[in-house]
């Protein structure tokens, strides 16, 4: 009798816990910003969206990946369909410039985030970088714009270098390594962009360079086999493949040509896993 | 040769190993084979076979690896003063089966310094099987197989506790050398258990040059137990283990810091019978060895690395025999056995992560195989044997990590399937009462090794290549013959047998100019491929006469060859050689002068980068002297091996380092 008792609370108490673990999965929003570092927040002044941004890493001198979280600003509720425009400014004494960057490629929200990126072209020693983030909020319909500043670290291994074509000895390129985010020792992705520099303010994407790289460990003077050169996939993007043998510290050795006339082989990133 | 010096040729050794209450089957084909243990326990007691075993284990003090290198079909590469790897004439690792008790085991070392044969210390073996006819008996191989038989504890002593010590020195690496043996019966129980002891310094050459990094210390001990259930069916366990610290292999860039065996087996075996079954053997077992190489005693390292390696192995296996008329019986062997392998490189460098990366990615190999071997004395002057075997082999990488790192040579990852087919046929006939005769034919298939498939910068300190393989490979085969006769008198024995074989898809390293090396120094890299074939032919003699009542001669010779398909000489062939030894017995002493002559080696592989090497010729004396203290046999040996302290070298030995020069020894042996 007490044992059927017993077993009987326990069988309610385990129905309870399955109705209520099944419910919960229902309601609770996972956070979508889990596991990013929050660069800064603030309010896009006349569009009742509050705006915040999310990376991997603070920002650094090279292409970085932005997540912008758009809430409303009351609610607290994430706005998933939005006009982003990014305006990065740099403020030197005696001037001031601008940097590559990638707009939200959507109005839409992936994941309830607005992917992007900003090209820092140097770190912010010599002058002061801000982000101007032009909100258009589709759903309440206003529109506003936060500006934001944010601190630009060299990091210890570049990850962007800049050029003049040796065919022409006048373009500058901008070229931003994008690391592989689960790096292994084996068959990588080996992606990274191209800016040309057509004005101060003006950085589009190129996709002229033809491009062949070879990949050593600087401390053992070795290669790796099969690696694929990176070809323009779109949008300033290059993909190709790079193959590393071990873990440690990788140098990419890059090659760019402009047809078949050299343009730079002199620069290389460092990646070390 | 083979039928001279002690060697399994087929099924009668095997027969005979099982127990010795089984006779052997015909008088023609009792060839005596090495019974170790004999000569350390028993070895006071001389019998008709003793010369020959004092020929084979000349230095009391041998090791396992010393031992095999007397045997006329066995060459040894060599690496340092311990560690050397047999091969079978011409065949190398990959093409020969070394099992331990029928069991298989697969070193831990990427760079071939534990052949299975470094984890067995004399004083462990009943007998030593080395089978060119019908290798493929107990596993798929090219080249034949060496089976190095465990001593079972003795329940037929009279005494209930028995055992011997041993204790040795020699000069040359100022080496000790202690064991010792315990054997305890009572009634249905048999145990025994042993240890040995081995330490050396770096030794000197000949001409007096130390030869760094060549000491080493090891430790092996285990126990054996037997229980007989009843009257037919008795029960044994077997636990063998090895220790070795800082092993040096002057001709290599590393040393092994630690090693350790541990190798287990239970058998059941049908010791008696009445059906025409006999000699049924179950035997399950596992082994697993840890390997880590080391470089920290050495001086100018660009770069420290570790190197461990693992290898372990579950398997197991059924003998029996049928006999199926007076004249006629068949063996069979079923096994089946899974290896894993792992090995990984690590090194370190200031400012970056750790430099870390699979040598042997993980990967399994399971092995399945069943074969049959059929003989009928056809009449009391001919043979016949015939010889099968199927194997299958399932290799395949046990982890992503393996496997993404394998992507990279753009090879398939994925479980690599064969079946293997073997077949050998032996004809033997008595073409005279003193003269036999043997003819063998056979076609066999082997297994790419581990390296051979999935190796990822493997350094071969022997042509200076980092070496990779290829899951493509195909499996290699051999269209062999073997031809032999042996004449026999009262006081003499003459034996000659010449072999010759094609490998078809023989595996080698082949240089690839696109690949950078990742061992620094190295001078590229080679891919194993399949080249269409290679060639490979010799000769192996033997004399044993007795000249007078107490002075025997032992003289044997061996000579290899072996092309590829451009005519190119192979590497790592051995060039003729001879070892006489002159024995002379007065009562309690024996005295033997011995030489070891070997021819120059100058057809050399240039895309192995292989050196000629110069003929030597040596001189050793040893002397043995038993007696009874106290009713106890106690024997000294003493030598000098090398008296002229000559410097030499075996075309087989790596890096041109000498080999030890002159060397005095003694040991001392106490029974009880
Ligand atoms: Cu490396
Ligand atoms: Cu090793």
């Amino acid at each position: 009798m007490k044992r059927n008792l017993i077993l009987s609370a326990f069988a309610v108490a385990f129905s309870i816990f399955l109705l209520t673990s099944c419910s919960k999965d229902t309601t609770t929003i996972p956070d979508p910003t889990i596991g990013y570092l929050k660069l800064a927040s603030g309010y896009a002044a006349g569009s009742a969206t509050k705006v915040e941004i999310f990376a991997t890493d603070s920002a650094f001198t090279g292409y970085n990946k932005f997540y912008i979280a758009l809430t409303d600003s009351i609610t607290g509720a994430f706005i998933e369909n939005a006009q982003i425009t990014l305006t990065p400014t740099m403020t030197m004494p005696m001037m001031s410039h601008s940097a590559p960057k990638e707009n939200p490629s959507s109005t839409n929200a992936v994941d309830k985030l607005f992917p992007c990126s900003v090209s820092f072209i140097m770190a912010s020693m010599s002058g002061t970088w801000t982000l101007a983030v032009n909100v258009q909020n589709l759903v309440n319909n206003k529109t506003g714009t936060v500006t934001f500043t944010i601190n630009v670290k060299d990091p210890s291994l570049a990850k962007m270098f800049s050029f003049v074509s040796l065919a022409d000895n006048t373009t500058k390129f901008f070229v931003g390594f994008i690391p592989p985010t689960k790096p292994i020792v084996g068959i990588n992705d080996f992606e990274f962009v191209v800016y040309k520099k057509q004005t101060m303010m003006m950085f589009p994407a190129d996709s002229s360079l033809n491009v062949s790289f070879i990949p050593t460990m600087p401390t053992m003077g070795h290669s790796s086999p099969n690696n694929v050169n990176p070809v323009y996939i779109g949008n300033g993007h290059y993909k190709g493949k790079v193959n590393f043998t071990m873990t440690g510290l990788w140098r990419m050795s890059m090659t760019f040509n402009a047809g078949t006339t050299l343009s730079d082989s002199t620069h290389y990133f460092d990646f070390n896993f | 040769m083979n039928k001279l010096l002690l060697i399994s040729t087929c099924i009668i050794l095997t027969i005979t190993s099982f127990a010795q209450k089984i006779k052997i089957i015909s008088a023609n084909d009792s060839v005596p084979f090495i019974q170790l243990n004999e000569v350390t326990v028993k070895g006071l007691i001389k019998n008709q076979d003793q010369q020959i075993k004092d020929f084979i284990i000349a230095n009391k003090a041998a090791t396992t690896e010393d031992i095999l290198a007397r045997f006329p079909e066995i060459n040894m590469i060599r690496r340092g003063s311990y560690g050397t790897e047999p091969l079978i004439r011409t065949y190398n690792t990959g093409q020969v089966n070394v099992l331990i008790d029928g069991m298989r085991i697969h070193g831990a070392c990427t760079d071939k310094m534990d052949p299975a044969t470094i984890y067995v210390e004399p004083q462990n073996l009943q007998n030593i099987q080395v089978n060119t006819k019908h290798g493929t008996q107990s596993g798929s191989c090219i080249g034949g197989t060496i089976d190095l038989k465990l001593v079972e504890p003795d329940s037929e002593t009279t005494n209930q506790l028995s055992g011997y010590i041993s204790s040795g020195y020699q000069t040359a690496a100022k080496s000790f050398y202690e064991t010792g043996m315990l054997n305890y019966t009572k009634k249905r129980w048999s145990i025994r258990t042993n240890i040995s002891y081995r330490k050396a310094s770096d030794y000197k050459s000949g001409g007096g040059i130390t030869i760094p990094y060549s000491s080493y210390e090891k430790i092996n001990y285990g126990i054996s137990a037997k229980y007989l259930l009843n009257n037919q069916y008795s029960i044994k366990a077997d636990i063998l283990m090895d220790d070795g610290w800082n092993i040096g292999y002057p001709a290599l860039p590393m040393d092994v810091g630690y090693a350790a065996a541990r190798i287990a087996a239970i058998s059941l075996i049908k010791e008696k019978s009445n059906t025409k079954w006999f000699g049924t053997e179950y035997k399950i077992y596992a082994n697993s060895i840890y390997h880590l190489m080391d470089d920290t005693h050495r001086k100018n390292v660009a770069m420290h690395m570790d190197m461990p390696g693992h290898s372990k192995t579950f398997g197991g296996y059924m003998n029996t025999n049928l006999q199926l008329s007076s004249k006629q019986n068949i063996h069979f062997r079923a096994d089946i056995s899974s290896t894993d392998l792992m090995a990984s490189m690590t090194m370190y460098q200031n400012n970056q992560s750790p430099m870390f990366m699979l040598t042997w990615p993980d990967n399994r190999s399971i092995q399945s195989g069943l074969s049959a071997t059929y003989k009928n004395y056809i009449d009391s002057i001919t043979t016949i044997t015939l010889s099968t075997r199927i194997d299958q082999f399932i290799n395949s990488l046990k982890t992503q990590a393996a496997k993404d790192q394998l992507s990279i040579l753009q090879e398939p990852t994925e479980t690599i399937s064969k079946t293997l087919k073997n077949i050998s046929v032996e004809l033997s006939h008595y073409i005279n009462p003193h003269l036999k005769g043997f003819v063998v034919a056979s076609y066999a298939e082997r297994m790419p090794t581990a390296s051979e498939l999935y190796g990822f910068y493997l350094f071969n300190a022997f042509d200076n290549f980092d070496y990779i393989g290829n899951t493509l490979l195909k499996k290699e085969n051999a269209l062999k013959a073997d031809l032999g006769v042996v004449y026999t008198k009262p006081k003499l024995q003459l034996s000659f047998s010449v072999f010759a074989s094609k490998v078809n898809n023989y595996i080698l390293g082949i240089y690839d100019p696109t690949y950078s090396t990742m061992t620094i120094g190295a001078q590229g890299v080679k891919l194993y491929r399949n080249i269409p074939y290679a060639q490979m032919t010799g000769l192996e003699a033997g004399i044993i006469s007795k000249l007078t009542n107490n002075v025997q001669l032992i003289s044997t010779f061996k000579y290899n060859y072996g092309r590829d398909h451009y005519n190119n000489p192979l590497p790592l062939i051995a060039p003729f050689k001879n070892i006489t030894s002159l024995k002379k017995q007065i009562k309690n002493w024996s005295f033997q002068f011995e030489t070891e002559t070997a021819a120059a080696q100058n057809r050399v592989s240039v895309d192995a980068k292989e050196n000629t090497t110069n003929g030597f010729f040596i001189a050793n004396t040893r002397s043995s002297y038993s007696g009874i203290l106290y009713k106890k046999a106690y024997r000294i040996d003493v030598g000098v091996e090398n008296i002229f302290d000559k410097a030499y070298k075996e075309h087989l030995d790596w890096g041109n380092i000498n080999r030890p020069g002159r060397n005095i020894y003694i040991q001392i042996s106490f029974a009880f």
